[in-house]
């Protein structure tokens, strides 16, 4: 049986219908819930092997990216989210706002403002993978340069500790696009199931090995 | 403890009248404020940037959220909410006491300026902030954010005034008041009659002109003439519908007059017999056959008066009003890209009329709002442009566009039936974009009008509804709300069927609104629907299930009446179970006519030729190479070769994923591409593709022949890219002045050209606007654009992998140009830069571009290894912009002159092919060598001599940026 793939959506997510082609294309089984219907009850953002946050304008960014639909999460559906978090979890652009202003990495994170004050579009951003990324959905992919664009106006990360969590994925220094302290665009959680970016492999399938990631999320739960 | 509003929209104020279920609540409810502000020394770059371009050097800067709640908050819950509003790694946050004396001005000494919106202007945030509050079970109604600059320097409240105030729909306090209420008040006023019999011309003129009214005294005339033949004393309502109805924007009202200039686009597209024409000039959008079952729909408009009044929310809305047109084509297209074109005047030139923003105001705001638009939407961005011209210093030239995808069996034009329910969605209605529509028409200037309030969020969450809604059959027809509201909107959709509007039934956000403000209202993020009665349980449930806004507010009567009441007993209920020939007429009547009574044929106007103008023909100089290199940094320094991306840059333009040629390619570096296309099909190979073509200095000169250069241009650029002339289609954009010299004369002529041009290439005009508006009244005179049309076009191809694309390949190659060659220096940029002052725009031999673009069509692409389209800076700026993003050199041929570099062969291309494949060319390119490309990074030399020094590229790179800074 394929695994099931749960893409969690909010009003004004934009990028769920390219996500879920790449989860597709890997094989997966994948469904979108619409996170207001489980508020509702009427759905479950955790009934799945996978779960996926993918990018856009949840609540049109309003308050800071990510901040309305953390707060959904969080007090409208604790616990759901609690499975959801025992899981391979994948954050993407709004979703890793999302997953940063919910928790998922600690406390001492967060994604600023870019640093040239708006939002910045690159078609070939540049990603380093690091040989430590420690994290499943990076597996293989060790010294591997990835090349995806990059569409953001809130993805400067920044760190008070570096308690849960771990750097997953570098810009290259002098590509840096938001001033992302240590050049750092992903991470990963303390148990390297949770991997956070703010760029958009899913935009950019015709290329391998950003697929590779999606399939390394199902893999892990197919073994 | 005094408690003071917010200085509110006056025109929200009630004016007396009896009370009805819109009106202002008594008991006020309470509002609380959190403050939030940085951490000291986190991350405060852009503040420091602000500061820095402000001269306010200890500027800080704090966001206030205040929120009205049901219940006074204790002390627990107010912490408990601000925490929810900051990030705590960066900010801190705190409940704010209404109490004056602990306004924050007082703990440090700084002066304060507070910049929120107008109490008639709901917040985006506001919906956002409400949902916080529910999460943590608070009852609120209404939220808003304020932004608070504090500085000790004593010019804070001057500079924040100057740059960062609009007070079209802001208001600025420099001290903290207490706010008593968030909401839009005001106090329903019934409708007034205004009975026409009796009055004279003069009366019925007056009241015409009355009240931000444009009606003629023949107008006038005719809507006596309703009020005899239906026995109906006319209404305020009446006045303002048909005032709305019979503008440009609703009927091209000064199209018709100067000669049904529509219906001779039409017809001339219609001879084209072209069998990829789905649907033309009848609908929200223009549909062009794609492949495998799938069209394309296909529209552009233009917000250039609300643009004038606030650049950001013009410019927000004319975006999402054109995606609107997309989602209400057919029964529903789905936006799959965005276009964007603006003019305005130099940065450096100061507003033209008062309470206006300057052009670099007007620039700023254009980005960030098409940023904030097309981004929040999640619709990439396929081409933009900005452009600065003295002429559009008064009012702008805002063009937004889109083109979307939609099943051929779903791109009919809807037709509602008798007993269809008519189904209002989206945003609240309120006090905005009143008179936009008629604001439109030639003969109006743009005071009095109220700009349109956008929120992309509203319209992303209706946009899946209507594609669920359209593939679960429960439409019969979908329009969207713009321009004169909903009753353009009703009146339109229910049109010959008849339909009844219930204005009682529509959700408001400004209480009291009076019925004819309910109808004209521009507020954005609104759609009808008309829905099959039998799904209406269905429609309801996929609708509710978006989170979109919903109400049943009519019916489709088969009576062939436009009916308009308000009758609050009359509900949903009501109006599901009546038979649509005998619902109620007991509550206010605002109009009730036979659609044959309010259509409107203008009176003829005159066309008058210009005074003539003496030919001036001005030969190119020959130039020294040292001349050359002294141009060359000038020419790529000008707005329309200069490089926009740190405007382009902010435009997501890969969101949907799709794979996409453009808009900006560049092994070294990425530049705007002179085409956009994409694979609009998941795993099929089939292109769809886009450009557009303006030239404002073009048009000022020779109306007809820049029409005739642009075709030239639109339809050459996707031919050279693989499409084929009759697989192309166009939008046309017509902006005007209309008080100038031989308007109509141009206006007519440049229709009458576009028209030939259609019949003769094949390739239709599917869709379109005119806006004849385009001169404006200021202290210092009138102001005109150039009579000037703007075209976009779009293509297919069976192949995405045989496009030709624009970037250079290898080193070795030959650059070559074909094509019809422009030899004349008028309005290019050489020539203006030189002050040449010729005025001989080269008329294009049409036969000959036509063998041009046959021979590309069918030669084998095989010796071409990229191509791009010629235009503005002539070859020398294509030869620069291509070597920067390539990153090879180009030596150019020695016998180059003037003519060869600087003219701009607007209807020509320059190709790289094979060093030996010049012989394999077709004669109908009349190719010309330029060059040689070689692989020594960017450079053009040209006998010895560097013409793209370090110092021409970085010119080219920074131009506009600093232009705006």
């Amino acid at each position: 049986m394929k695994p099931r793939v749960n893409i969690v959506y909010f009003p004004g997510t934009n990028c769920h219908r390219e996500t879920i082609a790449a989860f597709t294309k890997v094989g997966a089984n994948a469904r979108l819930v619409f996170a207001e219907d489980a508020c509702d009850g009427k759905d479950r953002i955790d009934d799945a092997d996978v779960v996926c946050l993918p990018g856009g304008f949840s609540y049109g960014d309003h308050i800071r990216g990510g901040m309305v639909a953390a707060a959904l999460l969080s007090l409208g559906l604790a616990s759901q989210l609690e499975a959801c978090k025992q899981k391979p979890l994948l954050c993407i652009c709004n979703g890793f706002q999302i997953g940063v202003k919910a928790g998922f990495f600690g406390q001492g994170v967060t994604l600023a403002v870019n640093a040239s004050g708006t939002f910045l579009h690159r078609t070939s951003q540049r990603h380093i993978v690091p040989e430590d990324h420690g994290t499943l959905w990076l597996a293989g992919l060790e010294r591997q340069t990835l090349t995806f664009p990059c569409a953001h106006g809130e993805g400067r990360f920044f760190f008070t500790e570096r308690r849960g969590w771990h750097p997953a994925l570098r810009y290259p220094s002098a590509e840096n696009p938001d001033g992302s302290l240590e050049d750092i665009a992903g991470i990963t959680d303390s148990t390297g199931r949770i991997f956070g970016l703010m760029d958009h492999p899913e935009r950019a399938q015709h290329r391998d090995l950003n697929l590779t990631i999606f399939e390394n999320g199902v893999k892990a739960v197919a073994a | 403890m005094e408690r003071k509003g917010l200085r509110g929209n006056e025109c929200n104020s009630p004016k007396g009248g009896d009370l009805s279920p819109h009106a202002s609540k008594g008991d006020l409810e309470l509002v609380s404020a959190i403050v939030v502000q940085g951490k000291s020394g986190v991350l405060e770059d852009r503040h420091e940037r602000l500061a820095a371009s402000l001269s306010l050097a200890d500027l800080e800067i704090r966001r206030v959220y205040l929120i009205e709640t049901e219940d006074e908050l204790s002390h627990e819950e107010q912490t408990a909410l601000a925490a929810r509003f900051a990030d705590p790694v960066l900010e801190t946050a705190a409940p704010l006491a209404f109490n004056d004396s602990q306004s924050p001005a007082d703990t440090d000494g700084r002066r304060e300026v507070w910049i929120a919106y107008k109490r008639g202007v709901v917040d985006n945030e506001n919906d956002s902030i409400l949902r916080m509050c529910d999460f943590l079970g608070i009852r609120a109604s209404a939220g808003k954010v304020a932004t608070v600059y504090r500085s000790h320097d004593p010019q804070l409240t001057a500079r924040i005034t100057e740059r960062l105030f609009n007070p079209n729909i802001e208001e600025l306090q420099t001290e903290f008041h207490p706010i008593d209420s968030l909401k839009p008040l005001g106090t329903y006023l019934p409708v007034q009659q205004r009975p026409l019999s009796g009055l004279n011309d003069a009366e019925l003129e007056q009241l015409g002109r009355a009240e931000g009214r444009n009606l003629n005294l023949r107008q006038m005339r005719q809507i006596r003439e309703i009020e005899k033949r239906t026995g109906v004393v006319t209404t305020e309502v009446l006045l303002e519908a048909l005032d709305a109805r019979w503008s440009d924007h609703c009927s091209h009202t000064t199209w018709t007059a100067l000669g049904n200039l529509l219906g001779r686009l039409i017809d001339a597209s219609t001879a084209t017999a072209n069998q990829n024409i789905v649907s033309m000039f009848k609908d929200n959008a223009g549909i062009w056959d794609f492949y495998e079952g799938y069209g394309i729909a296909f529209k552009a408009e233009t917000h250039n008066g609300p643009s004038a009044i606030s650049a950001y929310f013009g410019q927000l809305t004319k975006l999402g009003g054109v995606l609107r047109d997309i989602l209400g084509a057919g029964l529903g297209a789905d936006p799959v890209g965005v276009f964007e074109y603006t003019a305005t005047g130099l940065p450096t030139q100061s507003s033209a009329s008062p309470n206006r923003p300057a052009p670099r105001q007007i620039a700023d705001e254009t980005i960030r709002a098409v940023r904030e638009y097309g981004n929040t939407f999640g619709v990439p961005m396929m081409w933009s442009r900005m452009a600065f011209h003295p002429s559009y210093r008064a009012k702008p030239f805002a063009l937004g566009g889109s083109i979307g995808l939609i099943p051929l069996e779903r791109a009919a034009k809807g037709e509602p039936r008798r007993g269809d329910l008519l189904i209002l969605i989206g945003g609240l209605t309120g006090n905005d974009g009143i008179h936009g529509a008629s604001a439109s028409s030639a003969g109006a200037v743009m005071d009095g009008t109220a700009v349109q309030i956008g929120s992309p969020l509203e319209e992303v969450k209706f946009r899946a509804a209507i594609i669920d809604l359209r593939e679960a059959g429960c439409l019969r027809a979908v329009t969207d709300i713009g321009g004169a509201g909903l009753n353009s909107a009703v009146g339109e959709i229910g049109d010959p069927v008849g339909v009844w509007l219930n204005c009682a039934l529509v959700p408001l956000k400004t209480a009291g609104l009076p019925l004819w403000r309910i109808l004209l209202s521009e507020s954005q993020e609104r759609m009808v629907l008309a829905v099959i009665p039998e799904r209406l349980a269905q429609a309801k449930e996929i609708l509710a299930r978006h989170h979109v806004r919903q109400a049943l507010v009519g019916k489709f009567t088969g009576l062939g009446h436009y009916t308009v009441v308000y009758d609050p007993n009359a509900g949903e209920a009501v109006i599901e179970s009546t038979a649509p020939d005998a619902l109620p007429m007991n509550g206010e009547i605002g109009i009730d006519a036979p659609y044959e009574l309010i259509d409107y044929d203008p009176e003829p106007i005159p066309v008058v030729p210009p005074t003539p103008t003496r030919p001036k023909t001005t030969s190119w100089p020959t130039f020294t190479n040292e001349q050359l290199v002294a141009l060359m940094p000038r020419i790529l320094c000008d707005t329309e070769v200069a490089d926009q991306h740190s405007a382009d840059s902010q435009y997501d333009s890969s969101v949907q994923g799709r794979r996409t040629a453009g808009p900006y390619e560049g092994a070294r570096k990425p530049i705007h591409t002179g085409y956009w296309a994409a694979q609009l099909l998941a795993d099929r190979p089939y292109a769809a593709l886009f450009t557009a073509v303006f030239a404002p200095h073009l048009f000022e000169i020779d109306p007809r022949l820049a029409l005739r250069q642009c075709f030239a241009a639109a339809v050459g650029t996707l031919v050279l890219a693989g499409s084929k002339r009759r697989d192309i289609a166009l939008c046309d954009n017509f902006y005007t002045p209309h008080l100038s010299d031989g308007w109509a004369f141009h206006l007519v002529g440049m229709v009458d050209e576009l028209a030939a041009l259609v019949r003769t290439f094949g390739t239709p005009v599917i869709s379109g606007k005119d806006s004849s508006a385009g001169s404006v009244r200021t202290d210092e005179g009138l102001i005109h654009v150039p009579p000037a049309v703007f075209f976009s076009a779009i293509g297919k191809t069976a192949s995405f992998n045989a496009l030709l694309r624009n970037e250079w390949t290898r080193k070795g190659s030959l650059l070559v140009r074909i094509g019809v060659s422009c030899p004349s220096s008028a309005a290019t940029v050489a020539g203006r830069l030189l002050e040449m002052n010729a005025n001989d725009v080269d008329a294009i031999d049409v036969d000959r571009h036509i063998r041009f673009l046959d021979a590309l069509e069918r030669m084998d692409r095989g010796p071409l290894r990229s191509g791009v389209q010629l235009g503005a800076g002539g070859v020398l700026s294509t030869l620069a912009r291509g070597s920067i993003a390539s990153g090879l050199g180009v030596e150019l041929a020695g016998d180059l002159g003037a003519v060869d570099l600087l003219a701009e062969h607007r209807a020509g291309a320059l190709v790289e092919i094979a060093p030996d494949a010049l012989s394999s060319l077709p004669t109908a390119f009349d190719a010309r060598i330029v060059g040689r490309l070689v692989g020594d990074g960017p450079s053009i030399r040209l006998n010895g001599s560097e013409l793209l020094s370090a110092a021409a590229q970085s010119a080219w790179h920074t131009a506009f940026s600093e232009g705006l800074r």
